[in-house]
């Protein structure tokens, strides 16, 4: 396994007496409590030592590192007082801004107490020994593979006051023969690595009211594994600019400016004004984007004040709402603002931490702008997804229904969206026989679709909504004693259901139409479900419902052949009596069972007896018919007629 | 992936071609070249239906004949009327090449690129070898590429006149992916046609796979064919090709996938049956085709249905989503992402293989948070800029001047900003710190609670303190009696 230079960095910084002295830059302190009152004594400025220039700058290298690659790129401090002082190690623990800082407050009263000039030979010893150490990365790979080649490089930044080029020239001849000490007897020794290949970055500062002794020198090779630079700097004003343009070309990381980010005003809540916001991403992010000759995109470029990178402005985009949408993502980078705590920075980093996402446009030279990133944060990271742009090799696709199985109308969507929604994925803990647990969901899928038929036409069972507990609980791995019962209850009411011969819901477009008969489908269906269940039979629960459908499948055959039973007598009756089956037979009453009514009573006679009978119920027959004597008919006023004939008699 | 055909159309070209066979008029160069190109063609609309393909024409100049397009035929129809045209110069046809692929494509998409020529190295300036002697040719391209040369003329003939070494060196300097191509002598019709044929099959091979989904499955054609992933990573370099067993391992929410970078992209279409790949076929089997059931088909539904992408396993640690996509809002279909071989290339879905069955009905566990916050999202300390120390100053003064309500947050805020000064060594502004909060002090108005005077004293003498300069003691508040009144 191969490391890049940027896997391990050694930052050594100068505590020497001369790193004490201010670094002339002065931060105005009075404007803090003005306008309260006038007339007070100005309160006097403040000035950083080199020093605190020095760790300053090495702590943002290091915000700016970790932020964007949170493992494996590994940076440590050496103080180099009387003696050198490791302020933290290559454990992913020391790894961060805010162990960093601890442990830099920590060593801090150590070291400084020491009075004397010292050389800096100690600090470049010591981060030949850190280098020499493997990361927790390496020790891994030793332990899994003894034999194995670990390429281990470095970088070494020495951030002090140089005297003067000869200084400089000395101390990286010091460096290349200590390199070529440290390979000589690292090669024996257990647990300490040979440097394979190392850049040695001088970083000379000096005060901002004094001249600069050492010339600088860019990156040249200084022996077969090591290279070589001198930068120089001015502590107060240059050392963190400086710093910023090291991290851009160690990391390989570029600079993007969002314009024309809106943000209320603080004073002035109502208006809003426009921000800009700088961020530093790995240069990939524009690998796609920005390819060709630099002067196709040196309209996008600008260069910022006391740096020397140049940074690339893209124009914020008020985002839309629909957030569930996949983008033609090339690559996603993880970025940081180069200016973290002002406040258009934590105004943009706290909407995107809030899980919103911001599309970013870029000008095209011709004219025109096109949407070339999006700014989101999952988990608490903040990504620059390059989107894809131009002409994409897929376009004007074919629709998937014009293409196999396009024309198929009742595929089983709804069902498979279940499918879908019960075979989502979590993170998982690995199972105790140490299988991973994508196996899981792997093994999970294959017990979901084991039968799984693709339309409704293809299976009785697919339509029937009755029996989709069934088919949930026939997946599970196993079946507990109340989901066994369960299963039966429904096969119970399919039994039930045929007792009743209800018609089973047939899909009208598939091959089985109207004309299959009833029986048919339910002799259909059970083997259907014998099928699936006998599919599904991994436990004693799965047993007992396969037992169970078993069963009352065989009832169901019994069933059927006694009717078959009764169809064969009435033919046999039919055909064994043909004399007596002529138009003047009686009707065969024989076989009615009990509890039908008679054959010779007509529908009108049932319909009658009926509503007689609730009549009877609701309210008291009239007298007269009840003494009506046979045919129920009374002749009403009677005593008129009668009356009458008296009249016709007198 | 699209392609480029760079067709010679100098001077010697014409050329007639000696044949053995007398009883016909003998073809030129440039006749052999164009049947090859139609055999070309043919073959790649038969077997990858959505390629796109440009022709250009070079000599000394170059002249673009048809820019990217699916409709081979019209490019067919510009080779029928070519004019002839002086010397050779392989520089203007790299030059036309970049240039249309430039416009259309710009740098991300590998193209294919086929020089076809009749081997003459040019003269003089020009010439391939002053070309690659001077470094002049503008190679490799901006886009990843695939570049073949086809030279058509006697075997033996190129290589006296070292041909096949000079164009080789250029596939060398565009990155090395293709070869040089001479056809099996003598030269003839058929011995081009089976060279083109022999080149289609190799650079035009569909991808043929199965999706697997359980008991489920299609089979598949992938649409670009995936290219190999060679690259050589900060940690290790990878190769890795996608092997035709496609397995859906789970599925993810679209919300949750949330826009991953992809390696490449791919159309998954459903294969056409085994008989059905004879051009030609009669309409009723595809047909017949389009009504039997198909699994894409139902995968895409589903997935649509619930919004959700199908994590997919392509291959030995490399998996994609498989999800429902859209070009224009009618024609959706489904669609491969590949991301980065690896398991943990997507930091907010943490490893695939530590994927695991959800229980339905929990909520989503994505995004996985980092472990350890990065510097926006807590309170870090950077006095770089003037501004950076001056805000820090300035919390702790706002809480200083509500004191005694905010007695809490002024000493939190106090001693942030001194654990910050002690990391920096930087002492000085403890002082300074300390002796704005004493200004601060004498400004209190005279009905001020007598609590913010003591605290203020009390806070402007601790930050002077020698104990106070040790990380481990932070400045505790002044215990007073007027806080239990307050």
């Amino acid at each position: 396994m191969s490391y890049p230079l940027s896997h391990k960095t050694v930052f050594v910084l100068d505590c020497s007496p001369a790193m004490e002295r201010p670094c002339g830059h002065q931060f105005e302190m009075d404007s803090l409590s003005k306008g309260r009152s006038s007339g007070l004594i100005p309160l006097a400025p403040v000035t950083k030592t080199m020093w605190t220039c020095a760790v300053e700058a090495a702590v943002e290298y290091c915000r700016i590192v970790w932020d964007i690659y949170p493992s494996a790129r590994l940076i440590r401090l050496i103080a180099n007082g009387a003696q050198a002082v490791s302020v933290n190690d290559w454990t992913a623990a020391d790894q961060h801004l805010t162990a960093l800082m601890q442990q830099l407050a920590g060593v801090m009263g150590g070291v400084r107490s020491a009075g004397s000039q010292h050389s800096l030979h100690a600090g470049l010893a010591a981060a030949l020994h850190a280098l020499g150490e493997p990361s927790e990365a390496q020790r891994a790979d030793r332990a899994a593979d003894a034999a194995a080649k670990v390429m281990n490089r470095g970088r070494v930044v020495v951030v002090s006051q140089l005297a003067d080029d000869g200084q400089a020239r000395r101390l990286r001849e010091w460096f290349a023969d200590a390199l070529l000490q440290h390979n000589r007897t690292a090669d024996g020794a257990a647990g300490r690595l040979t440097v394979h290949s190392c850049e040695l970055v001088l970083v000379s500062v000096h005060p901002d009211t004094a001249e600069c002794p050492v010339t600088p020198r860019p990156p040249a090779p200084l022996s077969a594994i090591l290279s070589g630079s001198v930068v120089t700097a001015k502590a107060g004003t240059q050392l963190a600019p400086m710093m910023m343009n090291l991290v851009l070309s160690h990391y390989e990381l570029a600079s993007t400016t969002v314009t024309g980010i809106p943000m209320k005003e603080e004073q002035n809540s109502g208006s809003s004004a426009n921000y800009d916001v700088e961020l530093l991403h790995p240069a990939k992010a524009y690998e796609s984007i920005l390819q060709g000759s630099p002067a196709d995109h040196a309209h996008l470029r600008t260069r910022r004040d006391g740096c020397e990178y140049e940074t690339i402005t893209l124009k914020w985009c008020t985002p839309r709402t629909s957030s569930a949408e996949l983008h033609q993502c090339t690559s996603a980078s993880r970025v940081t603002p180069v200016d973290v705590n002002s406040r258009p920075s934590s105004c943009l980093t706290n909407f995107l931490l809030s899980g919103r996402a911001v599309m970013l446009e870029m000008p095209r030279r011709s004219g025109g702008k096109f949407v070339s990133h999006m700014l989101a944060a999952h988990g608490g990271e903040i990504f620059m997804h390059a989107l894809g742009s131009g002409r994409s090799v897929l376009e004007d696709p074919p629709s998937v229904s014009e293409g196999a199985g396009g024309r198929v109308t009742d595929y089983r969507i709804t069902e498979f969206g279940r499918l879908v929604s019960d075979n989502r994925l979590a993170p998982g803990e690995a199972s105790e026989e140490g299988g991973v647990p994508l196996h899981a969901a792997l093994e999970r899928l294959a017990r979901h679709t084991r039968v799984w038929p693709m339309t409704l036409s293809e299976s009785c069972l697919a339509a029937l909504p009755s029996l989709d507990s069934l088919t949930a609980l026939l997946v599970k791995d196993s079946l507990s004693t109340d989901e066994v019962l369960e299963c039966k209850k429904a096969v119970y009411n399919l039994v039930s259901m045929e007792a009743r011969h209800e018609p089973l819901p047939v899909t009208t477009s598939g091959a089985r139409g109207r004309g299959v008969k009833r029986e048919e489908q339910y002799r259909a269906l059970w083997s259907e479900l014998e099928a699936l269940v006998r599919a599904h039979c991994r436990s004693d629960g799965h047993q007992a419902a396969l037992e169970c459908v078993l069963e009352c499948r065989s009832q169901g055959r019994a069933a059927e052949e006694r009717l078959g039973l009764d169809q064969a007598m009435e033919e046999l009756d039919r055909c064994g009596a043909p004399v007596q089956d002529s138009p003047l037979s009686p009707p065969p009453t024989k076989r009615w069972r009990r509890d039908r009514p008679p054959a010779q009573l007509s529908l009108l006679e049932m319909w009658n007896q009926r509503v007689d009978a609730d009549n009877a119920l609701k309210r008291l027959e009239f007298s007269g018919r009840l003494n009506g004597g046979d045919n129920n008919i009374v002749k009403l006023y009677a005593k008129l007629d009668k009356d009458k004939g008296d009249d016709v008699k007198k | 992936m699209p392609t480029v055909l760079a067709l010679d159309v100098s001077l010697s070209m014409s050329r007639p071609v000696f044949q053995q066979d007398r009883s016909e008029e003998p073809p030129t160069v440039r006749q052999l070249a164009i049947k090859g190109i139609h055999a070309l063609l043919n073959h790649i609309h038969h077997n990858c239906k959505l390629e796109f393909a440009a022709l250009a024409v070079y000599s000394s100049m170059y002249e673009i004949l048809g820019s990217f397009t699916r409709d081979f035929d019209q490019l067919k129809s510009r080779l029928a009327s070519l004019a002839e045209y002086d010397k050779s110069c392989v520089e203007t046809a790299l030059l036309g090449v970049k240039a249309v692929v430039a416009e259309e494509w710009g740098s991300g998409t590998a193209c294919q690129v086929i020089i076809i020529s009749d081997g003459s190295l040019g003269v003089g300036d020009s010439s391939l070898r002053q070309l690659v002697a001077g470094s002049r040719l503008h190679l490799p391209f901006s886009f990843p590429c695939r570049l073949d040369v086809v030279l058509l003329g006697e075997r033996a003939e190129l290589e006296r006149r070292g041909a096949p070494a000079a164009f080789q060196r250029l596939v060398e300097l565009s990155g090395g992916e293709g070869a040089v191509h001479t056809p099996e002598p003598p030269l003839s019709a058929k011995s081009t046609l089976a060279l083109f044929r022999r080149l289609a099959e190799t650079n035009y091979a569909p991808f043929s796979g199965v999706l697997h989904c359980g008991g489920l499955s299609s089979r598949v054609t992938l649409c670009p064919p995936p290219q190999t992933y060679n690259r050589t990573r900060d940690f290790e370099a990878v190769k890795r090709t996608v092997s035709p067993e496609l397995r859906i391992c789970g599925f993810l929410s679209v919300a949750d996938v949330a826009s991953p970078p992809a390696f490449s992209r791919h159309l998954v279409l459903p294969a056409p049956s085994e008989s059905g790949d004879a051009p030609g076929e009669p309409c009723s089997e595809e047909d017949e085709n389009a009504r039997t059931a198909c699994f894409c088909v139902l995968l895409h539904g589903g997935l649509k249905r619930e919004n959700a992408a199908a994590l997919v396993n392509v291959g030995e640690d490399w998996y994609g989503i498989v999800y429902s996509w859209a070009d224009n809002k009618k024609k959706a279909n489904l669609m491969l992402s590949l991301f980065e071989p690896g398991t943990n290339v997507l930091p907010w879905l943490g490893d695939f293989t530590n994927l695991g069955p959800a229980v339905p009905g929990a909520p989503s566990p994505f995004p996985i948070k980092v472990s350890r916050k990065r510097s926006y999202q807590q309170t870090c300390v950077t006095w770089t800029r003037q501004s950076g120390l001056h805000s820090d100053v300035q919390k702790v003064l706002r809480h200083a001047r509500k004191l005694p309500d905010k007695t809490q947050n002024f000493y939190k805020e106090l001693n942030r900003l001194r654990s910050a000064a002690l990391s920096f060594g930087f002492y000085q502004v403890l002082e300074s710190v300390a002796v704005i909060l004493e200004r601060e002090c004498t400004l209190l108005p005279g009905n001020a609670h007598p609590d913010c005077a003591l605290q203020l004293t009390h806070a402007a003498t601790a930050l002077r303190h020698p104990e106070h300069r040790q990380p481990g003691k932070p400045i505790q508040p002044l215990s007073t009696r007027f806080q239990q009144g307050s």
